[in-house]
């Protein structure tokens, strides 16, 4: 342990023992990087308006808010990797009417940050850890700089950090512009990363120091050459005239600041800029590896039973028992049962003598191995002892994916002990799409499942009223007749809420329907930018009903046909077909969809815009839980392109991802933005509540609704559905099968 | 977001085990039936169908009236972070290892009485591999032994947590030591053997649980 590690992690880390506990894993040499405390203004650690080469422990989201005179700044932070911070930004800055804005003062503009640490700190030695940093670095800019730092611990009380940067961070002071002189921000469409700004332009120094004066309180001082010029009006400075305000201008370089950590995920501080502007931030950070209740509350698994010896039980080890037709449906209602109260629905299950296979719907545990490893303790207790081998198959909804064989006597021989031994035993395989000696659980299907709850949906980011929101109640029906032919449904009622009914541009609702158009000026179809014409209704809606049919022709490829309201915007059918063995790290898939533009009030209703739309999509997961995923093919404007997801996935079910899409439609055909993009975020609810369950939490942050680079919304996609029972996401999870 | 509270509940429940046999009922005679009544029964002992719900009781009545309704072996668990006390019946057996499980079917999983795992509160400790240390401590030797102690840890992952551990007899005549550490983190565990198993103890579970005490009230 490194002698300031304590001190470095208080901000997350709960207690010293627990610290230890995540440190000494499995891999010591995949240690921490060096840690930051103090969180800036920027929602990152460094000081204050600066930066440092510190990163956040892995998984980490926090959340800030920083108030001052001069701005006011939200951002969401995530450490992606060990040595990756990503930061999202909505900021409001004021401005002069212009163009965009004639009846604003000010702007609320999106932006993201990148930060690498490339060396870590060597804690004997002189050696600081250093990292490179991108700051607001596409689209409007209004942030954008540009850093180079390095962070070194002087004791554990101190730290010193220095470095040099670009753009914002080299308004006063500059040194010469090494790379050539900085271009002047994008005021076309925007959302672009603008790489011909990197780096470019004066360069200057900063400085800051943090001091823990005691475990809560942390004092920063900094020289920073951040002078704040266009909230200033220093218009020489600024990079455009219209973001220029008329505050008053800092006194001098020197920024102070006192910050007071609350509990184990609170921090607040308060600071004072260049003398004479005081300013408020708020910090909030959890650590995705620190669930309240790491292992869950859920109740203890039913242990194995072990077999009794060949001699107490002559009839049961000869297999003779098989011969009987009514053995099999006995045992069969038992094991249904048992699995029932385990969260888990056997669906069918062939029995001979010496061998067992079930197949079960795993309905609570976010880590398959747990059902995998209580299903086959529940299956030493119920079958009889002359069945050796075990086969699991999970089935998703009726599509068979994995199947997990274990030998009995491993299980008897290995429970409770180290997850990896049991691991190097089992065998994962592609699942057989029909066995003939499987039988149908009594009583399964066909299967009505229903429920009424009231629902709220939100929208954010609106740049004229940030937050919208409705409230309602929702009715969701679903009727499977036999596995995989599903018919599905979901209708809501409205009760109250802010959102409203409205049309694109400046139109009024009235206008926009009397136009009778699903075009716009520059003959793009509006396939989403008219979206909120299907808000605010006070009737009845349907979001979605639908009959699905899944399939598995073979033992690598899946299919699904969806028909009908796919989507609260688009009707039609939409068909898939995904080949992935359950070994490989690759999929491939191919969707294609004909639609129709649903009417805007009437819930059964059409609009004249049909379509079709598909893409091909590779799918490739790399490790450390990070995904990749290449979709290229026609969008539903008829537009071509691509898209790019990469998403890291934990352990313990997080979710964390950016996508972006380029289509054929030109930069001013898509609008502001450029094209489409966004992060997502998806986190188990069973991670806060200690309650297994499959239920996520979270959703897409995305640009504003446009045309261009936009999919159908069709729920459960093959990759999706599939995706945790394959090999690579049980090995990853594969820990909790003693659990 | 701070997680130690503790999921026992709290106070008189007890267990009550099904009986060993059942009554075979109508499918008496086909093989079927005295398997999927076998299986039935094994299932069922961890659901306790029959288990009742005493007034608060102390520990010494809370095992007195354990001891009266149950007949399977039996151990009396304190939980000191949590100043919780719960009578577990074992309700499996493989291989010298024992799971015994509180009526609402939260597990302590013990080696010859040395703690090898816990089930369902919260902060669980997967599994303790500590077969060095059983030897010393059931022999009544001194010695140096290396345990390792497994956890679900948030992230999703089991972690090990390693402590290097010193053996020998403590003040109290009978009561063996053993003192573990590893950094800043130290521990102290106290077993009390008889015929070859620790019969009372107090034993560490881990950072958030703390220490529990365990006695056996029938073995």
């Amino acid at each position: 342990m490194r002698a300031h590690s304590t001190l470095t992690r208080r901000l997350l880390a709960s207690t010293v023992p627990v610290a230890l506990l995540l440190g000494l894993g499995a891999n010591p040499g995949l240690a921490d990087p060096m840690i930051g405390t103090n969180i800036n203004g920027y929602g990152i650690p460094g000081a204050i308006d600066t930066p440092s080469a510190e990163m956040l422990p892995d998984a980490t989201l926090g959340a800030t808010l920083n108030y001052s005179d001069l701005s006011r700044k939200n951002a969401l932070v995530f450490q992606i990797l060990p040595r990756l911070t990503v930061a999202l930004r909505y900021a409001r800055f004021d401005s002069r009417p212009n163009g965009n804005s004639e009846t604003r003062d000010h702007i609320w503009d999106r932006s993201f940050d990148l930060r690498f640490q490339f060396l870590d700190e060597d804690p004997n030695g002189w050696m600081p850890a250093m990292a490179v940093g991108l700051q607001d670095f596409m689209g409007t800019g209004f942030y954008s700089a540009e850093y180079l730092v390095a962070t070194k611990t002087i004791n554990p009380r101190l730290r010193v950090s220095a470095g040099l940067g670009w753009g914002r961070l080299a308004q006063d002071g500059g040194l010469g512009s090494p790379f050539g002189d900085r271009p002047g921000p994008d005021t076309e469409e925007g959302g672009k990363p603008n790489v011909d700004q990197w780096f470019k332009g004066e360069v200057a120094p900063f400085i800051s120091a943090t001091w823990q004066a005691n475990e809560k309180l942390a004092l920063t001082a900094e020289y920073s050459n951040d002078i704040y010029a266009c909230e200033t009006g220093i218009a020489e400075e600024c990079p455009r005239g219209v973001w220029l305000s008329d505050k008053d201008e800092l006194k001098n370089n020197i920024n102070l600041s006192a910050s007071y950590q609350l509990g184990e995920n609170y921090q607040v501080s308060g600071y004072l800029l260049g003398g004479n502007h005081v300013g408020l931030q708020f910090s909030v950070a959890m650590n995705s590896s620190q669930a309240p209740y790491p292992s869950g509350i859920e109740k203890a698994p039913a242990p194995v039973r072990p077999r009794v010896a060949p001699s107490a039980d002559p009839d049961g080890w000869s297999g003779a028992w098989s011969a009987d037709p009514t053995a099999q449906p006995a045992i069969q209602k038992v094991l249904s049962d048992a699995l029932d109260k385990e969260g888990q629905t056997l669906e069918s299950m062939s029995l001979s003598a010496n061998r067992a296979e079930v197949r079960i719907r795993n309905r609570r545990y976010m880590q398959g191995s747990q059902a995998i490893g209580r299903t086959a303790r529940l299956m030493t207790r119920a079958l009889p002892p002359s069945v050796e081998t075990l086969v699991i198959t999970t089935s998703e909804d009726g599509l068979p994916t994995s199947s997990v064989t274990l030998r009995r006597a491993d299980v008897e021989r290995l429970e409770n002990s180290e997850a990896s031994q049991i691991a190097n035993v089992a065998v994962i395989s592609d699942a057989d799409p029909r066995p003939g000696d499987l039988t149908y659980t009594d009583g399964l299907f066909p299967r009505f499942r229903w429920a009424l709850k009231p629902y709220l949906s939100t929208s954010i980011f609106d740049p004229d009223e940030p937050f919208r929101y409705e409230v309602g109640a929702e009715a969701v029906a679903e009727y499977e007749f036999v596995p995989g032919l599903v018919l599905a449904g979901t209708v809501r009622q409205r009760v109250l809420g802010t959102t409203k009914q409205e049309a694109p541009g400046n139109l009024t609702v009235e206008e926009y329907e009397d136009m009778d158009t699903d075009y716009d000026e520059n003959g793009v179809p509006r396939v989403r930018s008219d979206s909120r014409m299907y808000a605010g209704n006070s009737s009845p809606t349907i979001p979605r009903l639908t009959l699905s049919w899944y399939a598995k022709p073979t033992e690598t490829v899946y299919t699904r046909v969806t028909t009908g309201l796919i989507e609260r915007a688009y009707g039609g059918v939409s068909t898939e077909v995904l080949w992935w063995p359950t070994n490989s790290n690759l999929a491939i898939g191919a969707e294609l969809n004909r639609v129709k533009k649903r009417d805007f009030r009437d819930v059964f209703g059409f609009r004249d815009y049909e379509v079709t739309t598909g893409h091909l999509s590779a799918y490739y997961t790399f490790g450390y839980g990070i995904r990749g995923q290449l979709d290229v093919g026609q969008y539903l404007a008829g537009d071509k392109g691509a898209t790019i997801t990469v998403e890291r996935e934990f352990a313990n079910g997080w979710r964390v991802g950016a996508w972006a899409s380029k289509t054929d439609l030109s930069d001013e055909e898509f609008g502001e933005g450029s094209f489409d993009k966004g992060v997502s975020i998806s986190i188990p609810l069973g991670w806060g509540t200690g309650e297994p369950s499959l239920r996520r939490v979270g959703g897409d942050i995305r640009s504003l609704s446009r045309d261009g680079g936009s999919k159908l919304r069709v729920e459960e996609r093959l990759y999706d559905k599939v995706r945790d029972s394959q090999a690579g996401k049980l090995y990853q999870g594969w820990g909790r099968f003693w659990r | 977001m701070t997680g130690t509270k503790m999921r026992f509940m709290l106070g008189g429940a007890l267990i009550a085990m099904l009986g060993a046999c059942g009554n075979v009922d109508s499918e008496e005679g086909s093989i079927p039936g005295l398997l999927a009544e076998a299986a039935r029964q094994s299932v069922a002992q961890r659901g306790r169908a029959e288990a009742e719900v005493v007034a608060k009781a102390d520990p010494g009545q809370m095992a007195a009236t354990a001891l009266r309704v149950n007949k399977g072996p039996l151990i009396m668990v304190g939980l000191e972070r949590a100043g919780t006390t719960q009578v577990l019946a074992m309700t499996g057996e493989n291989g010298g290892q024992r799971t015994y499980m509180t009526e609402n079917e939260q597990a302590l999983i013990l080696r010859d009485g040395m703690l090898a795992g816990t089930r369902g509160l919260g902060h669980d400790l997967s599994v303790a591999e500590m077969a060095q240390s059983s030897a010393l401590i059931r022999s009544g030797r001194s010695g140096q032994a290396n345990r390792t102690m497994r956890y679900w840890t948030g992230d999703g992952l089991e972690r090990p947590l390693k402590l290097e551990c010193s053996i020998g007899p403590g003040p109290k005549p009978g009561v063996m030591i053993e003192d573990c550490k590893n950094g800043p983190l130290e521990i102290q565990n106290s077993y009390i053997s008889q015929g070859g198993r620790v019969t009372v103890s107090r034993q560490w579970i881990g950072p958030d649980l703390g220490y529990a005490t365990i006695q056996e009230l029938r073995p």
